[in-house]
């Protein structure tokens, strides 16, 4: 999972549109697949650091709450319907968000567009 | 020079004691069919039906822009007021625009919210119309998100709104259809998508009515994309179980958008639905 997060935010740091979409968001975000939790340190949209946890001490923004198999299937190339979407995944009960949902709303083109960068990239390379 | 077939002009209706200047398209001859485009989007989602000319050459299909949307302005005096569409405001649009067009019993296919719509008149006016075809349309949906996000002075709720309805795309549309869809979506005036989708979210009232449709005398075909988590293929069997006579097809590969998403997948369907009419 570390590994593809890792995969993830060399690609999110090497895609200029996206990081134009998020220039004003310094946030961090909790992404937890079962016992396994990620602090992701966004900055001016940068994602700067991955740090898994678990760490009281690290506050977040908002988090995304699912099951590894849950978002294997959304990082299918087509995923099945519900796993095509982190609100698909909380509307068929595979994926809890917490926190401060607005915040999320407000950077959901951005931070949905990162997500899907753990799907396979165009030139065929695959995500750990 | 080659245009379109689509061409575009303008009426003017009255709704509920308002005037209303009216943004309509046309194409093709034939039986007319007219088309209900979704919440915060605009006619612009029928492009792809408007031009095809196998369609075209059997059906003169029409669709508008509902006030607020699209081309069609506001009414006076609206910087003064809370835009919130109702049911009996919608079902007033349909019918004066079916009116000012003279439509002798076109077909109805609307849309997510156009879809309910249809039902309601399948429910209410059933004389109007020869037939209904009801797209990512189910009785009822409580909202699954806070309306209230799409309309706020710190953010853009059109860019919000456009973030929130991606979800119901399907990953099988192709990438032009889909951000040309969602583009619209981006366009939508301040609180429109938030009033559209306060009926939308909040009257029940159809789920009573649909056991008035008369199928034998106007039949009613809905269509539902499995990708849509909106109305899912579930909502919308519900809703076909309760109107005796109802058709209803799962449409795999789509969402809440079918025809502005994926034109391709989506016209067979449309087509068997049209057909279903007769």
């Amino acid at each position: 999972m570390l590994e593809t997060l890792l995969t993830m935010q060399k690609r999110h740091n090497a895609s200029p549109h996206i990081l134009r979409l998020g220039r004003l968001f310094c946030e961090t975000v909790l992404i937890e697949v079962e016992d396994q939790s990620f602090y992701l340190q966004f900055r001016d949209g940068q994602l700067i650091s991955v740090t898994p946890g678990p760490s009281a001490k690290t506050s977040w923004r908002f988090a995304l709450r699912t099951d590894r198999q849950a978002l294997e299937a959304f990082w299918e190339p087509l995923p099945a319907p519900g796993f095509h979407d982190i609100f698909g995944l909380v509307k068929i009960g595979r994926g809890r968000i917490d926190g401060d949902i607005l915040a999320l709303v407000k950077n959901l083109r951005f931070f949905k567009e990162f997500m899907a960068l753990g799907r396979p990239a165009a030139n065929g390379e695959q995500p750990a | 020079m080659s245009f379109e077939p689509i061409t575009g002009r303008y009426i003017n209706i009255t709704v509920a004691g308002r005037a209303q200047r009216i943004y309509v398209e046309m194409a093709g001859e034939g039986r007319p069919v007219l088309c209900l485009h979704t919440a915060g989007a605009d006619t612009r989602q029928w492009r792809h039906i408007l031009n095809d000319a196998e369609l075209a050459a059997g059906h003169r299909f029409f669709a508008f822009d509902m006030p607020w949307h699209g081309k069609s302005l506001p009414p006076h005096g609206f910087e003064t007021e809370e835009y919130l569409l109702t049911t009996e405001t919608y079902i007033e649009t349909v019918l004066a625009v079916a009116d000012a067009l003279s439509l002798e019993k076109p077909i109805l296919a609307g849309c997510s919210m156009g879809g309910r719509i249809a039902l309601q008149l399948a429910a209410l006016h059933p004389e109007r119309f020869s037939g209904f075809i009801a797209i990512e349309a189910s009785d009822f949906q409580p909202a699954w998100y806070d309306i209230d996000w799409f309309h706020r002075p710190d953010a853009h709720g059109g860019e919000m709104g456009a973030a929130l309805v991606s979800t119901n795309i399907s990953p099988h549309a192709p990438l032009a259809d889909r951000w040309a869809t969602l583009w619209m979506f981006m366009q939508s005036g301040p609180g429109v998508f938030r009033g559209d989708l306060s009926f939308y979210t909040k009257d029940a009232s159809l789920i009573e009515r649909l056991a008035m449709i008369d199928t034998s005398r106007t039949p009613v075909h809905l269509l539902v994309g499995a990708y849509d988590l909106t109305c899912t293929p579930d909502d919308a069997k519900r809703t076909a179980d309760a109107i005796p006579g109802a058709t209803l097809a799962v449409m795999p590969e789509l969402g809440h958008f079918p025809m502005s998403e994926h034109p391709q997948a989506f016209r067979p369907y449309f087509m068997d639905a049209l057909k279903r009419i007769g």
